[in-house]
């Protein structure tokens, strides 16, 4: 049966008002209520996994709220309220930076494209695997060797010199550094995607399914997507905190848009100030922390989802 | 040209690009803990050389810590202010300056005089200085070097703007050089071209290949003589003790090359290096910390580059052809002065360089009192952003509703700024310069490149962030700015800045150039700095101090140039490193090495036993899923 006539079939079974037992579409939604409850309750059980979202939904909020609590006037140098390289005061919690504008805000305020570039930076990095992962696993034979070999050499190419080099070459804005991270990093998740494909195209149900006419697409996107899915969230989220590290790597080393505040933008200014040498700690400590505490984060949520997921993997907890 | 070096143009290695995630973590974390306990990197490698202390033989060694590479050893082919400064050292020109208020003194030539005619110059070359292999030196040596570069292109590639307008250039005697001119020409005290010893280069056979660093020592007649040199590492010179000015104090001068400025900055606290030059000088956090620390002098002086935004005037070649893509806008002086007019040079001194530098008025900096021009009252083009968006409105760029300019045409003034990537100055100018304009209803994009060379040579820019080290004649930095500078064809590359061509200021530079006198030929300088101020395409923002440290335990003294509150590093002459005297004490920063160690060695130990342990919980906690 297909969806759309299941949809036909519940909403007849409504509309007669003879509603003695759930319908499908009601029924699947009970079931799926059911597993991501089940979800849950397995999730908390990884004590790690629980306090990396806390951190999460902690920073999510910080960088959403960023607008009402410090504002875009916060980046503004002719404006800047402190002496350049204050020391952490009262008045500034962080200190102030080189043009004396306040690091607590900075770094607030930095959240934002940090936790965006990292986030949109991870999703085409894996859109991009899941999609070759999955079409070399269902069309095998001549396609799937040339992918794959294309694969490989993406694999084999060092991650941070490909994406320095199509930093260098593109011109400097957030979406060049987005384009450079998420090309560099998809070929681990088009592996594993592609093995997991192999596993599910050669259950007996697809069999089935393609005996009963099911076309390529049909197979692709209703039967192996929804098994492959849990695999790609988990590595969505795994890949976020190396995209995020990436990303302020790539800042760090200049090749960010100057005008934009970032973590990794904040370090690169510290290091071009000479905060380093003259021990301005302030400048350089809390966007470190900050990176290392979101990248730690969605590293612990990854493995408790990845753990939860597949329980044989036999991640501690 | 000689030691002038334009700002970023090809100038400054890159710093910092070594790719690794080691490095963000290390400036995360570690470089934290590293920092707050005042033990910065060093502490590892402390064990190595000390800057003055000498090797053993008791040799006393100068390090100077430099942020730049050297290009080429060949003096024929360099142009970074390092290997000039190198060329310097190992080989005398003709005349140099005076250190207290760089008039011409002697050098190889003890005195020097023009024909009535303006067109003969005879200079008499000093009999008591010997190349470092024990031949005389004579006028034949210079004869041959300048007629090389008249007659081989390829040796003409640094200094032949020099010799362009020489006729004949011949040595009568080994005692007198003979230079015959095509036209008159004030700069003949001032020719920057080290004279090479005629019988080692005539050896070679192509001279825009030949870099000079294939057999060591080098035969020079300079203060030093070079003995080793490895390529982005160091140059390594030995004191020349005939030289006849006297022999240097010291006897071994290292030139070591540091990727990072803060690294240079550690090694200067180690006491591993006895000089920081910085790039082109310290931030002003470096010189802070710095000042309060012992044995450590900060020198600051005021510099002799300007800092500058170019205005791309319509890229054209000298064939009239015009290419590059500059904003038409910019054509309209009203355009122009209104930028101007909208950036606060008070606040770039005052926030960026921190006062380390002079607010930006004429072309020329201050240091160079006989040619610095001021504006007049009514000339200047002071900070004011109101008068600044009539003169817009004036020129047809009214603000619409989204308070952007438009032209007439419905295009918004959107201008792309282009910037060097590695320098931290243009990228925090540029960040005010966006608030200030936008301000003003003009959008700014910052275009930062590690090379800004090709679309700088395309004329592929709106604005730009330029700059020049200024000598003390300053003939080289005027002659950028003529029509005859530009390139032949789009497809050359000319001696020109940004293309500027001015028929006004073209018939002064013609006329400064032909004056021996100098107090008229400063009042033309000055006229023309003055025409070039009123065009506004080129906005002198700032003139940057030197700000350069060094070991007071490692150099006693040293000469800086004006004698009174100057430079060290980059002087026009080889002042700075034949006067520095060494101090006596030895291995003062002993103490720090052996703490630093412990406390280095304590660390390593502590973050083993933490891998250990943690090493050998993961191993019990798996050690059922293990067979």
């Amino acid at each position: 049966m297909t969806s759309a006539e299941t949809a036909e079939a519940a909403e007849a079974a409504e509309s007669a008002g003879t509603v003695a037992a759930p319908g499908p579409r009601a029924l699947a939604w009970q079931r799926r209520r059911a597993s991501a409850a089940r979800f849950w309750r397995e999730y908390r059980r990884h004590r790690a996994g629980v306090v990396g979202l806390a951190a999460l939904v902690l920073f999510a909020l910080v960088a959403l709220t960023a607008p009402l609590t410090v504002g875009s006037d916060v980046a503004s140098v002719t404006d800047a309220p402190g002496q350049p390289l204050q020391s952490p005061s009262g008045h500034f919690p962080l200190g102030t930076d080189q043009f004396g504008r306040n690091l607590l805000g900075l770094v607030v305020w930095g959240s934002r494209v940090s936790l965006l570039v990292g986030l949109l930076a991870a999703v085409l990095s894996v859109a991009i695997g899941a999609v070759i992962g999955i079409t070399a696993g269902h069309f095998r034979g001549w396609y799937a060797t040339v992918l794959m070999r294309v694969t490989d050499w993406f694999l084999v190419m060092p991650t941070l010199v490909l994406a320095i080099a199509l930093a260098t070459v593109l011109s400097r804005s957030l979406g060049t550094v987005v384009l450079a991270i998420g090309v560099t990093t998809w070929p681990t998740t088009a592996r594993l995607v592609r093995a997991q494909t192999l596993a599910v195209e050669s259950r007996p149900y697809i069999e089935r399914a393609r005996a009963l006419g099911g076309g390529h697409w049909h197979i692709m996107s209703r039967h192996v997507l929804p098994n492959v899915m849990p695999l790609i969230l988990a590595q969505t989220t795994l890949i976020i905190s190396s995209a995020i590290l990436a990303e302020a790597t790539l800042a760090f080393l200049g090749l960010g848009d100057p005008t934009v505040v970032s973590w990794g933008g904040l370090l690169q200014d510290a290091r071009e100030a000479g905060a380093v040498s003259s021990g301005d700690w302030w400048y350089l400590v809390p966007p470190g922390i900050a990176i290392a505490v979101v990248a730690l984060a969605f590293t612990l949520c990854g493995r408790a989802v990845e753990s939860v997921l597949n329980p044989r993997l036999g991640v501690s907890r | 040209m000689n030691t002038q070096d334009q700002h970023g143009r090809g100038r400054r290695g890159r710093t910092g690009r070594r790719p690794g995630r080691t490095r963000l973590l290390a400036a995360a974390g570690a470089g934290a803990l590293l920092l707050a306990s005042g033990l910065a990197a060093p502490a590892a490698s402390a064990a190595q050389q000390s800057g003055a202390a000498g090797d053993g033989h008791g040799d006393k060694v100068l390090t100077v810590a430099v942020a730049q590479s050297v290009d080429s050893l060949s003096p024929f082919l360099a142009v970074r202010l390092l290997s000039t400064s190198v060329s310097r050292l190992m080989y005398e020109y003709l005349t140099n300056y005076d250190p207290k208020d760089a008039h011409a003194v002697p050098g190889l030539a003890t005195k020097w005089e023009s024909s009535p005619d303006k067109l003969t110059w005879t200079y008499t070359i000093r009999s008591n200085s010997k190349w470092s292999d024990g031949q005389q030196a004579t006028a034949e040596d210079a004869a041959w070097t300048f007629n090389k570069m008249m007659t081989d292109p390829g040796a003409a590639t640094a200094n032949g703007s020099f010799v362009t307008n020489f006729a004949k250039v011949t040595a009568p005697s080994p005692t007198q050089l003979v230079i015959r001119l095509k036209k008159p020409q004030a700069t003949m005290t001032a020719l920057d071209v080290p004279i090479v010893p005629k019988h080692i280069w005539e050896k070679v056979q192509d001279f825009s290949k030949f870099n000079n660093d294939k057999s060591f020592p080098i035969v020079g007649n300079g203060p030093f003589v070079l003995t080793d040199y490895k390529p982005d590492s160091y140059v390594k010179l030995k004191a020349n003790k005939d030289f006849w000015r006297g022999a240097p104090k010291f006897d071994e001068l290292v030139f070591r090359y540091y990727k990072d400025q803060d690294a240079a900055v550690a090694a200067l606290r180690k006491g591993e290096v006895s000089f920081v030059a910085g790039s082109p000088s310290l931030t002003p956090a470096q010189a802070a910390s710095l000042k309060g620390e012992k044995d450590i002098h900060v020198n600051e002086g005021p510099g002799r580059r300007f800092y500058a935004l170019a205005t791309n005037p319509g890229a054209q070649a000298k064939d009239g052809t015009k290419f590059g893509d500059g904003d038409p806008s910019l054509l309209d002086e009203r355009v122009r002065h209104a930028l101007f007019m909208a950036v606060d040079r008070k606040t770039i001194v005052d926030k960026v360089f921190q006062g380390h530098a002079v607010e930006g008025q004429g072309y020329i900096p201050p240091r160079f009192s006989s040619y610095y021009w001021q504006p007049s009252a009514g000339q200047e083009l002071a900070y004011d952003p109101a008068k600044a968006g009539q003169l817009l409105d004036q020129a047809g760029y009214k603000k619409n509703a989204d308070g952007k300019r438009v032209g007439k045409d419905g295009k918004p003034l959107d201008y792309r700024v282009l910037c060097h990537a590695t320098d931290p100055n243009d990228k925090a100018v540029g960040k005010y310069l966006q608030e200030w304009w936008g301000e003003l209803g003009i959008g700014v994009t910052l275009d930062c490149l590690d090379n800004v060379t090709d679309p700088w040579l395309a004329g592929k820019y709106d604005l730009a962030f330029d700059g020049w080290s200024v000598n003390p004649d300053p003939d080289f930095v005027l002659s950028i700015h003529t029509c005859a500078a530009r390139p032949q064809t789009p497809k050359d590359t000319g001696a020109t800045d940004n293309f500027i061509c001015d028929k006004t200021y073209d018939q002064l530079y013609a006329q400064q150039l032909a004056e021996y006198d100098p107090a008229k030929r400063a009042d033309l300088v000055k006229r023309m700095e003055s025409r070039l101020y009123d065009l506004g395409y080129m906005n002198v923002m700032a003139y940057p101090n030197a700000v350069e440290a060094y070991r007071t335990d490692q150099i006693e003294s040293i000469t800086t140039m004006p004698s009174a509150a100057g430079n060290i590093y980059g002087q026009d002459g080889y002042w700075s490193w034949w006067s520095a005297v060494p101090a006596d004490s030895d291995g003062s920063s002993g103490g720090g090495t052996s703490t630093g160690v412990v406390i280095g060695i304590v660390a390593g130990v502590v973050v083993l036993g933490g891998l250990a342990v943690l090493f050998a919980v993961r191993r019990r906690a798996t050690a059922e899923d293990r067979e």
